[in-house]
């Protein structure tokens, strides 16, 4: 299925939740904040959550250099 | 009408008023480094009545690509007196403290004395924590930034209004060897940002950056925007801990 990750457009598989596409993407950083059309997603929810057709997903990195 | 203020007095959502506000407010900068740089000079510019800054570092030549409010003249003295030299150069009308110190869990409450608002100048997870559960303590907004790379990120934490720091970043590695790679105007960008919603939480106008954070990243210049929420499970703020636990 079709949706944005990061404001890139990428076909990822089918039947997908939060908790998966992070290993899809290979994305380590063990403390990613996730936004799924708009809404901040719980790590706790990573596991439960679907992602859908045309969804737009952030993967943020929290950054902490200054 | 001071002649220096002008341009920002004729403002409607300022005025003669908000500049009173201004000068009657007291900010601290945890850290002058590549945020505190820059907060440091606009608030200073813009006329905050106390700015404390705190930072216990020397300068070192690889800070030089980005933290624009020292000047080589200054290798090896302590960043604080830099800043401190150049902000009153700036503008003498106003109260600049420079301490010297390691922000940490037994020093904070003696420097918030006096302080309405937290502005994050430092570069690591754990003096962020310090920072935001004294925020959470005193009830004070705590102005977060963070970056690296090109990128940089930023958002205001009001307590009893937001989320906390912690409720959306949940750690983070220390700093090694000489942490990580960041161009200047990543640290320009956020700290910018920074000093913008500091004046607007002074003033009380506008719509600050509460549980909202922007993200910028530069190489694509790209900005977005995440809504944040509070997290019930939150070690910080969340109901099950109590904020006024010392870290
Ligand atoms: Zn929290």
């Amino acid at each position: 299925m079709r949706i944005q990750l990061n404001g890139i457009k990428e076909i990822i598989p089918e039947e997908m939740t939060i908790k998966a596409l992070i290993e899809w993407a290979k994305e380590g950083d063990p403390h990613l904040i996730v936004e799924q059309n708009g809404k901040y997603i719980y790590p706790s929810a990573y596991d439960g959550q679907a992602v859908f057709e045309n969804d737009t997903i952030e993967f943020i990195n929290p950054n902490l250099g200054g | 009408m001071d002649e220096r203020y002008v341009r920002q007095i004729i403002l409607p959502e300022i005025g003669p008023q908000g500049q009173e506000r201004l000068a009657r407010a007291g900010v601290l900068i945890a850290g002058v480094g590549g945020l505190g740089s820059v907060t440091a000079l606009y608030l200073a510019a813009a006329g905050i009545g106390h700015i404390k800054i705190a930072d216990h570092d020397s300068l070192e030549p690889s800070n030089l690509n980005r933290q624009i409010i020292h000047s080589e003249a200054f290798l090896g003295q302590p960043k604080v007196i830099s800043a401190a030299i150049r902000m009153k150069a700036l503008n003498p009308t106003i109260r600049v403290t420079p301490v010297q110190t390691r922000i940490s869990s037994a020093n904070i409450d003696a420097l918030l004395d006096g302080v309405d608002i937290i502005v994050d100048g430092s570069d690591n997870y754990e003096t962020r924590q310090v920072l935001n559960r004294a925020s959470l303590r005193h009830g004070l907004p705590f102005v977060y930034a963070g970056v690296r790379g090109f990128d940089a990120m930023v958002s205001s934490f009001v307590p009893g209004r937001t989320a906390c720091f912690e409720c959306i970043v949940t750690g983070g590695e220390a700093p090694s060897g000489r942490g990580p790679g960041i161009v200047g105007p990543a640290a320009g960008m956020a700290a910018s940002f920074q000093a913008m919603d500091t004046l607007k939480l002074i003033l009380g106008i506008g719509k600050p950056l509460e549980n909202r954070m922007v993200c910028i990243y530069g190489l694509d210049m790209r900005i977005h925007c995440v809504n944040l929420i509070s997290n019930p499970q939150c070690k910080a703020c969340g109901k099950l801990y109590n904020p006024d636990k010392r870290i």
